[in-house]
């Protein structure tokens, strides 16, 4: 095995042994013990990561594609599918993300997590988690993504529902997996259309040539996985519900890396999308419609989280947008930065509500800014970095997005619109919380419950992640300027050509009227909730709509979950009562008075056994005696 | 074979397993129960030595010296179930034990 | 001839009074309110066996029948009889119930198969018996035959009177605790 899959297998297992070691040592291991073993896991799966990386750098393009099989899983007539693991730039670029972010939100629960009775349980989680998403992202073949795509699944509704003894956590999980469900269908659809028309389910298959039919059916339901797993429209209303996990889940999974999948998923099978090329202008849309609609909605939100939560719908709409309109090299680097410069904000607002006694609402903070001076300045670089302001990350990636929109014709603007008016939305919903949060003169809230870091190993665990981010938050977008210098862009190449080249004064109009947004969001911001200038405009109907976040949930309710509970009942008194539970019923009394009258036979009196014993030597000579 | 034939020894034969059977479904000490059920053993201990002589085969004399000393033994086993339960102070009444009742 | 049939009187004579005091006191038994009697009843039932037996040329049988029957197993039962102590019962009072009704018809029931099977089906095969020798029932005969062809009966058997005399033993011993310690049944 090359030093490259060796890289590779040890930063597939490594968390996955975590993960087993941690389930089976239970209590001898001690709780802040199997922290440090789930962090050292992870970095040690960074560090696989990162050798198959340079082993990677030192050979030339197209000797940068490799498959490693362990085993062969399944082996059916003419169908085979291996334990493989691929080793190409994608998977290698997704897989030092995951295992890099992943590694500093693990250490950074160390110290969010401590004194937690289930700490043990939770690390075990977060294990699994991380094992899960590397074997979607370096799954060799499409029935390994599958597994991956499911088991993510799984450990995101373990982690929602960790604190099970709330009812609201448990609600969470359950909505968020049976969403998640629906996207797992489709791709399932998806995939037995291309076992039928390619015999396997290797990466291969993707670049053969489908009729139009086939490839739009297999579009649309990889799309329907994508859409559901990255919460996007239709399938959004899980992510906000998913706050109710601890906030490092929230910033691994429903920020980093989980709600990321779907972008990786429409690359990886990019070759199809670009045979539908209707469907993949769908995700596009979509990706713009969320966008747009998850700005609005932030713009009302109270929980600190549940804000950060639509800033991630949002910014993952970006990246859809820009997979949709295949500059897929874009999209990635916009969610590499948006990974870092999102767990930031996430790991931050974390020590931000471990400081105020696990208090959410925002409306009970302000004037943080002089209590954690170093949190704020954290908070500020993650906010500039999401809004796109130079130099912070998500400039370099997202304007690059934006530019790409410009080359897609009529429609192509259409999005564009859409993308600068989410700028705008991004910097005013962004900045309303900063201000709000750590602005102002400190409320009687913060006055009364606040208490400030220690210097401990929590502590230091909830300082260093958060550091090591910002800096990554700054420096991060600096791996590429499109069109000056894209490393990003020529890494990917062998794996997703982009199909869409903006020109430099593509990429420059867009790049300064996003800037301009940006900015002109952080104003109104400031004059509304910084320097407390205007007066906020209270819109009642706007308001409520927003409120209720376009009345998404009460549309599904009515759609889907009220008609299955009605005929659910109406089966159960109908159909199963008497049928089925009636019928079962009846018979186990049935066979009971049967059971009832034979037992009179046994009378327990010698004498009348003796006489049955007689009777039947009469009857039987009878019988003997006449067939002789 | 002088005197009656084979037939009329079978037929008291017959008759002893009867009149056994009668007394082992009629009576209720289990002594008498046992009593009966030895006649209903010569009767066809009589049956067995009947055939034998008829077919001039021993195997019958065999048969029916094992079913004696068969007989002996549970005989023997029986009453010693009988001497345990009277020591027992149970009363000897086939009808009155039945807690195998179901 | 004469002797013949002298003799075939003979036979008949003591046949005829065998037989009866056979099936007599086999319904003594069982009629019998005081087991003592139904014992000795047994007894004399025993008694005339042997001496069927005798009539059928099997002379070891009856030997054996008159000492471990009538000598050992009887004098057994004569001795627990004597040790329970007097029970009577009468078997027919309180009128017919279903059990004794279906008891007598079960025995009519054998008794008529039993004549029917030998009268009519196989009567044609029992009308000759064959000659037998002098010594057909003689301890001899019957000592050859269990050590040669039926050895393995003989030693099971010898085992299962064995099993009976530990049970025996081991069912009559006294038992270690205070009496009336188990509530009766």
């Amino acid at each position: 095995m090359t030093v490259a899959a060796y890289g590779a297998w040890i930063c597939l297992l490594s968390p996955l042994a975590a993960a087993g070691l941690i389930t089976l040592a239970g209590g001898r291991l001690s709780r802040r013990g199997s922290g440090y073993l789930a962090s050292l896991a992870c970095f040690v799966a960074f560090g696989g990561a990162l050798t198959t990386f340079i082993s990677l750098l030192g050979r030339s393009g197209s000797q940068r594609t490799a498959v490693s099989t362990a085993w062969t899983w399944i082996s059916g007539g003419s169908y085979r599918s291996g334990f493989e693991v691929m080793i190409d730039p994608l998977s290698v670029f997704m897989m030092l993300v995951v295992a890099g972010v992943g590694a500093l939100i693990v250490a950074y629960s160390i110290g969010y997590m401590d004194g937690d009775d289930e700490e043990r349980r939770y690390f075990a989680y977060m294990s699994l988690f991380v094992f899960s998403m590397l074997l979607l992202v370096q799954g060799g073949n499409l029935l390994l993504l599958l597994a991956g795509w499911g088991m993510v699944g799984l450990s995101s509704y373990l982690l929602i529902g960790f604190w099970h003894d709330r009812p609201s956590a448990i609600a969470a999980a359950k909505k968020a997996f049976v969403m998640n469900a629906i996207g797992d269908a489709t791709m399932a659809l998806a995939f037995f259309l291309l076992i039928k028309k390619a015999g396997s389910l290797d990466f291969g298959i993707l670049g053969g040539e489908y009729s139009s039919t086939v490839a739009n059916l297999v579009a649309l339901g990889l799309l329907g996985g994508a859409v559901a797993k990255s919460a996007q429209l239709p399938l959004q209303t899980w992510l906000p519900d998913a706050m109710e996990g601890p906030t490092p889940v929230s910033a691994l999974i429903h920020a980093a890396t989980m709600v990321t999948a779907g972008v990786y998923l429409i690359v990886r099978t990019h070759a199809i999308f670009e045979q539908a090329p209707k469907v993949a202008d769908l995700a596009a849309g979509l990706g713009a419609g969320t966008l747009l609609l998850a700005g609005l909605i932030a713009l009302v939100q109270v929980d600190i989280k549940r804000v950060i939560a639509y800033s991630t719908m949002s910014q993952i709409g970006y990246m859809f947008l820009g997979v949709g309109l295949g500059a897929y090299a874009n999209g990635m680097f916009h969610l590499m930065t948006h990974a870092f410069f999102k767990a930031l904000l996430f790991m931050a607002a974390g020590i931000v509500i471990h400081a105020l006694a696990a208090e959410q609402d925002i409306r009970k903070m302000g004037g943080l800014r002089r209590l954690m001076p170093r949190t704020y300045l954290a908070f500020l670089i993650g906010s500039l970095a999401l809004v796109g302001i130079f130099p912070f990350a998500g400039f370099f990636s997202k304007d690059s997005i934006l530019a790409a929109a410009m080359d897609h014709g009529a429609y192509g603007y259409i999005l564009w619109v859409a993308g600068l008016a989410g700028t705008f939305l991004t910097g005013l919903y962004t900045f309303r919380l900063l201000f709000l949060v750590f602005w102002g003169e400190p409320s009687p809230f913060v006055r009364e419950h606040f208490h400030a870091l220690k210097p401990d190993v929590p502590g230091v665990s909830l300082a260093a992640p958060v550091a090591v981010l910002a800096v990554l938050s700054v420096i991060g977008g600096w791996i590429q300027w499109a069109p000056l210098w894209h490393p990003v862009e020529t890494w990917l190449q062998t794996v997703a050509e982009p199909t869409v080249s903006p020109t430099s004064w593509q990429e420059a109009v867009s790049s300064i009227l996003a800037l301009l947004l940006g900015l002109g969001g952080i104003s109104l911001a400031f004059l509304y909730y910084g320097a407390r200038r205007l007066a906020v405009p209270r819109f009642a109907f706007p308001q409520r709509v927003l409120e209720h976040k376009f009345y998404f949930d009460e549309l599904y309710d009515a759609l889907f979950y009220r008609p299955a509970v009605w005929s659910a009942k109406t089966l159960h008194r109908w159909i199963e009562g008497p049928l089925i539970s009636d019928s079962a019923r009846e018979l186990g009394d049935d066979a009971r008075d049967l059971g009832g009258l034979v037992s009179h036979l046994q009378t327990g009196l010698l004498r009348t056994y003796a006489l049955a014993i007689a009777s039947s030597v009469a009857v039987l000579a009878i019988v003997f005696v006449a067939v002789k | 074979m002088m005197g009656p034939g084979t037939a009329w020894y079978l037929s008291v034969a017959g008759f002893l397993f009867a009149v056994g059977s009668l007394g082992v479904l009629l009576r209720r000490n289990p002594l008498i129960v046992l009593l009966s059920l030895e006649i209903m053993l010569n009767g066809a201990n009589l049956a067995l030595i009947t055939f034998a002589r008829h077919l001039d085969n021993g195997d019958g004399q065999i048969f029916a010296l094992a079913v004696m000393a068969v007989a002996a033994s549970e005989v023997v086993v029986g009453l010693g179930l009988i001497v345990a339960l009277n020591r027992k102070r149970v009363p000897l009444d086939v009808d009155r034990l039945s807690s195998l009742r179901g | 001839m004469l002797v013949a049939s002298v003799g075939n009187v003979l036979v008949w004579a003591v046949w005829i009074v065998a037989a009866f005091a056979c099936l007599g006191s086999g319904v003594a038994v069982v009629s019998f309110s005081n087991p003592f009697y139904s014992a000795l009843a047994l007894i004399g039932n025993l008694g005339s066996l042997a001496v069927l037996y005798l009539l059928l040329s099997s002379e070891f049988v009856a030997a054996a029948q008159v000492l471990v029957y009538a000598g050992a197993v009887m004098v057994m039962f004569l001795f627990v009889i004597a040790y329970v102590g007097p029970r009577t019962e009468s078997p027919w009072a309180g009128g017919p119930s279903w059990q004794a009704v279906g008891a007598v018809l079960a025995a009519a029931a054998l008794l008529v198969e039993i004549i029917v099977v030998i009268g009519l089906k196989a009567g044609g095969r029992l009308a000759h018996s064959h000659h037998v020798s002098g010594s057909f029932g003689s301890p001899s005969y019957v000592g050859r035959l269990f050590l040669s062809d039926h050895l393995l009966a003989f030693e099971i058997t010898s085992i299962v009177l064995l099993v009976a005399a530990i049970g025996g033993v081991i069912l009559g011993a006294h038992s270690r605790q205070a009496a009336g310690e188990v509530p009766p049944l």
